[in-house]
């Protein structure tokens, strides 16, 4: 049991990590550090989600991509799909694989290391371009187009561009 | 049995998200520049997220569905402060409501870190961190209108002047706060709370060099400031000061403003004509 629990369980992550975020379709949901945990009770599978922004309409989505990719998986019974606020999702739960593809996505990650401190969230002292990697940017709105994304210009490409909020 | 006292902080609370989240929606396209456009719709954004995990939390609670909660009621079954749903007005209004909103909505988001639910603790503590970004924007934006030309200023501090009597409404007891209380869904009183508001943001107003005193107009003819309890007393100069409410209080019982019929009209509007509608 243990066993074929076990094999469930890892197919779960593969496919897990095949479900982009809607809105940043370059990085998965595993990258993004959304899965907090993957249950297998026999052909049962129980996937715990954290919802990266409280007011991000994705996650309606996220659930119902996640719930089918697993669903498609042989072996699998039923799957739920649950969200949870504890722990808070947190920008270092992003991983490295998940950085840099954001910054192919043209979205610079965010530059905290290890657990924000709520003290410490708020715009980070010097923003890459992900365009030209020049740190000669200026941030133009702590607000963006998703809730989780601040707008910057660079002065050495002129390009304008986004960051993913430290949070 | 569910605690009708937790249902109804969620429900002040969640109400307040949802009708002030509303009003700077209506920044959308009218905003001074584009960036605040963005910021605000952003702003919006949040505060409706907030209010739609209160709700489903109370939808969890009371066996109903979150979007009823949140467009299903009658105006009178709304809790929010009265401050959630004053129109728009200037800039200077939005801008010092905005100020002081987030500093009220972080003291109290603080509070309920310590929930006795766990659920909207766990809440809290997430909403809290995105409310960072709220509070370094409100604060920028009064540092620049307080150091800048006399204009703005004077608009920041005549919606200042109204805005901050009207904020002490965010802490008028909710129903049942006592039990509230005891329950420890709401681990400080809402006294204690509006104490510690008034002491931060007349702090912060002291620094900006920007007058302190919280005054109420009642019926335009007698004034009431707050002390330092953070009781609102009738204002010494306050020529007849009647013992009667002052303004911005009530939206805790239900009782709101002529700016709450016309903003209910159009939030619930679509709600309204298409009942069942999904999107």
């Amino acid at each position: 049991m243990t066993t074929i629990s076990a094999t469930i369980e890892l197919a779960v992550w593969e496919a897990l990590a095949t479900v982009p975020d809607p809105e940043i379709p370059a990085v998965s949901v595993v990258d993004m550090g959304m899965i907090k945990r993957v249950d297998v009770v026999g052909d049962e599978v129980c996937v715990t989600i954290l919802p990266t922004f409280t007011g991000c309409p994705a996650i309606g989505v996220i659930k119902q991509d996640v719930g089918a990719a697993v669903a498609a998986l042989s072996g699998v019974g039923s799957v739920t799909v649950e969200t949870t606020f504890d722990p808070p999702w947190t920008t270092d739960r992003i991983t490295e694989e998940g950085r840099a593809r954001l910054k192919e996505f043209g979205l610079a990650p965010p530059t905290g290391e290890g657990p924000v401190l709520i003290a410490n969230i708020g715009l980070p002292k010097r923003a890459e371009c992900p365009f030209c990697g020049s740190t000669d940017t200026h941030n133009e709105n702590l607000f963006g187009p998703t809730p989780c994304r601040a707008l910057y210009y660079c002065e050495s490409c002129r390009q304008p561009f986004e960051q993913f909020k430290d949070v | 049995m569910t605690s009708k006292s937790l249902i109804s902080l969620l429900m002040a609370y969640g109400d307040d998200e949802l009708v002030l989240g509303h009003r700077h929606s209506e920044w959308t396209g009218f905003a001074p520049h584009i960036e605040e456009d963005v910021a605000f719709s952003s702003i919006a954004q949040d505060e409706i997220g907030h209010a739609s995990n209160y709700f489903m939390l109370l939808a969890e609670l009371t066996d109903d569905d979150a979007d009823r909660l949140a467009l299903g009621r009658d105006p009178s079954e709304y809790r929010n402060a009265v401050i959630c749903e004053r129109a728009n007005g200037d800039w200077a209004y939005t801008l010092a409501r905005h100020w002081l909103y987030d500093a009220a909505d972080d003291i109290r988001l603080d509070a309920l870190e310590r929930s006795a639910n766990k659920e909207l603790a766990q809440l809290a503590t997430k909403m809290r961190r995105e409310e960072r970004y709220h509070l370094i924007h409100a604060d920028m934006w009064m540092k620049r209108v307080a150091h800048g030309p006399v204009e703005g200023r004077s608009k920041l501090e005549t919606g200042l002047s109204s805005a901050f009597a009207e904020a002490i409404g965010l802490f008028e007891p909710i129903e049942l706060e006592g039990e509230a209380v005891d329950e420890g869904w709401l681990p400080t009183p809402s006294s204690e709370l509006k104490s510690t508001f008034i002491e931060r943001a007349t702090n912060t107003l002291d620094d900006l060099g920007l007058p302190t005193e919280v005054r109420a107009s009642l019926d335009e003819s007698a004034e009431f400031v707050a002390s330092s309890s953070g009781d609102l007393i009738a204002s010494p100069d306050g020529d007849d000061a009647k013992p009667t409410r002052p303004t911005g209080l009530g939206g805790r019982s239900g009782e709101h403003t002529a700016d709450f019929d016309q903003l209910w009209g159009e939030m619930t509007k679509t709600y309204r004509e298409h009942p069942g509608a999904s999107w």
